[in-house]
């Protein structure tokens, strides 16, 4: 929790703050899966409301709260209105395990609120930009997110309709499958970087250092237009986790639990308005979180490519003086701020980079069969990362990294 | 005052306790599952307060994540209403039940006496003494070193659990076996 007032306070705001992101980027999202999917169909989309159909959100999210609340008359009432409160618990505490910039750190002083209320004394503390920061991040991420199935098997019990159930039997028998294909093809880049933190993980893609590979005792320094990224080291394990997280977002092409023409809506099909909601804002959680990793682990995390991250701090601190201005006594802590805040604009692109993945792929595969899914976990995927796992022991073994 | 700490124990035993008697107690199989999911989710809970965040996140995906969502999954797929019958009547079989509770609960209530009896204070790790990177290299080097024995055998015992699985679904007849 923390270790005084102060940091229990901000932790919890830490996790508020991160869970309304969460929520907030999903109409953001909507609108942009909408738009996308009419642009790749030769429509138009919602484009009525407001700019580019901007206010079409809004519109959305008042017919969503207005819409009837509906029971099943044979349900259960704990896990039809547990399901989907379980649906969005994951997706935000495994957001918020991610890192999305540098820590900075605020010099030893009185802290005000707003300038004039006070708020008493403090010494020097390291604000992180994530909710919280165990060491052993990406086990606790898997951990946490891998509790998602709960809510589709909740949401598919307590509905008592046999498509329902069968929506959720699929989603669960999914996500334990791929959940394993997931997990090991994470193994071979956490032996690469031989760490489980994700600022470790980052702090070694920092673009200061060129692409290298040891091979047989010599160096191999890459060209220096090739960034020092994950993907470069982890080929093969950066692609099975991409396809692995597709199925463990119960996304197109493996959205076998709500297939529309074999099961009517699957899991959500008693669910209506707010609660339907509540599972959409579910998935694009999962969605933000797979995206997230994927920039951690294989391209660069929050650092700036082509950009060191001794230069973006130095950069910031010789050029920001018109945000020091209001009060030199905080000039370090403005500048340390401002260079987070590079640092987190980064990974947000990188993270809406990949959704905008998620949603044209989305568009554009047609749904697997449920045999052909299964084959796909069970007989590919996960032969697949294991030889990756062996393929990188073998790989540091031969090239002398430490392991 | 209860320190955070302190907080955070008492709740998560707390909750375990609580959803631990759920288990054994709802008659619908269902609910004592996801019970049994919150059980679980509390004792990650404390290993996280004891600074084991690594066993913490690996409760979670074993036990939270992979196997009470199996156990969900096959809960739901079979009809369960004549297993119901079979297990819960009986005189006897209840008498039996609350036997062997009630011996595994003096062997345990026994066993943490003794140990309290001789060794009266717990002794809490110093805080900030390890990381939770090298908890988990100092979790590796000692399954794989001293260990790896019992590990083996462990993984060994868990092979024949899965072949044992697969010829008792093979098995026709017997207490469990369907009319129809």
């Amino acid at each position: 929790m923390g270790k005084d007032g102060l940091e229990i306070t901000l932790n919890i705001v830490k996790m508020l703050v991160i869970f309304l992101v969460m929520v907030q980027l999903v109409p953001v999202l909507v609108w942009l899966e909408r738009r996308v999917s009419a642009f790749m169909q030769n429509r138009f989309g919602p484009n009525r409301v407001g700019p580019l159909g901007l206010i079409q959100l809004l519109a959305d999210a008042v017919k969503f709260l207005f819409k009837e609340p509906f029971f099943p008359e044979k349900g259960m009432a704990v896990m039809y209105y547990g399901a989907p409160i379980m649906a969005l618990i994951p997706g935000a505490l495994a957001l918020a395990a991610i890192p999305l910039g540098t820590p900075f750190h605020l010099e030893e002083a009185d802290w005000n609120l707003f300038g004039f209320i006070p708020l008493g004394h403090h010494p020097a503390y390291d604000f992180i930009l994530q909710g919280y920061d165990f060491g052993v991040g990406i086990v606790i991420v898997l951990g946490v997110s891998s509790l998602g199935a709960y809510s589709l098997l909740m949401a598919g019990w307590g509905s008592s309709n046999k498509y329902s159930l069968l929506g959720a039997l699929r989603a669960s028998a999914q996500m334990v499958s791929y959940e394993l294909a997931l997990g090991l093809s994470l193994v071979g880049i956490l032996m690469v970087f031989n760490t489980f933190s994700f600022y470790d993980i980052v702090a070694q893609q920092n673009p200061a250092n060129p692409l290298t590979f040891n091979f047989l005792g010599t160096v191999h320094t890459m060209p220096w237009w090739i960034p020092n990224w994950g993907i470069f080291y982890n080929p093969l394990g950066a692609l099975i986790f991409f396809c692995a997280s597709f199925a463990e977002t119960n996304r197109l092409p493996f959205d076998l639990p709500e297939a529309e023409g074999e099961l009517v809506a699957g899991f959500h099909t008693e669910y209506g308005g707010f609660a339907l909601l509540m599972f959409y804002i579910g998935e694009y959680g999962h969605m933000m979180v797979a995206s997230a990793l994927m920039a951690t682990f294989y391209f660069g995390g929050y650092t700036i490519p082509y950009v060191s991250n001794e230069a973006v701090a130095t950069f910031v601190s010789n050029t920001h003086h018109f945000l020091g201005a209001f009060d030199l006594s905080i000039h370090s802590n403005w500048a340390a701020f401002v260079t987070s805040l590079c640092f987190f604009v980064s990974m947000l692109v990188k993270i809406l980079f990949f959704l905008l993945i998620f949603i044209w792929v989305r568009w554009t595969l047609p749904r697997f069969r449920y045999d052909q899914l299964m084959d796909l976990g069970w007989k590919t995927m996960l032969p697949w990362a294991l030889f990756n796992t062996c393929l990188t022991a073998v790989w540091l073994a031969i090239s002398h990294k430490p392991v | 005052m209860l320190s955070s700490q302190d907080f955070l124990f008492y709740f998560l035993g707390a909750l375990s306790l609580i959803f631990g008697l759920g288990v054994v107690l709802y008659r619908n199989p269902i609910y004592s599952a996801l019970c049994l999911v919150i059980t679980m989710i509390s004792v990650a809970g404390i290993f996280a307060t004891l600074d084991a965040w690594f066993i913490a996140g690996v409760q979670l995906i074993v036990y939270a994540g992979a196997v009470t969502v199996l156990f969900v999954m096959v809960l739901m797929l079979f009809d369960l209403k004549h297993e119901m019958k079979t297990f819960s009547k009986g005189v006897i079989g209840n008498g039996v039940k609350l036997a062997s509770s009630g011996v595994l609960l003096g062997m345990f209530s026994t066993y943490i006496w003794a140990t309290y009896a001789t060794e009266p204070t717990f002794k809490p790790m110093a805080a900030g003494a390890t990381s939770s990177i090298k908890a988990t290299k100092d979790l590796a080097t000692s399954l794989f070193t001293s260990y790896l024995f019992a590990f083996e055998v462990i993984g060994l015992l868990l092979l024949v659990i899965a072949v044992g699985a697969v010829t008792l679904s093979r098995i026709t007849g017997g207490t469990h076996h369907h009319a129809d």
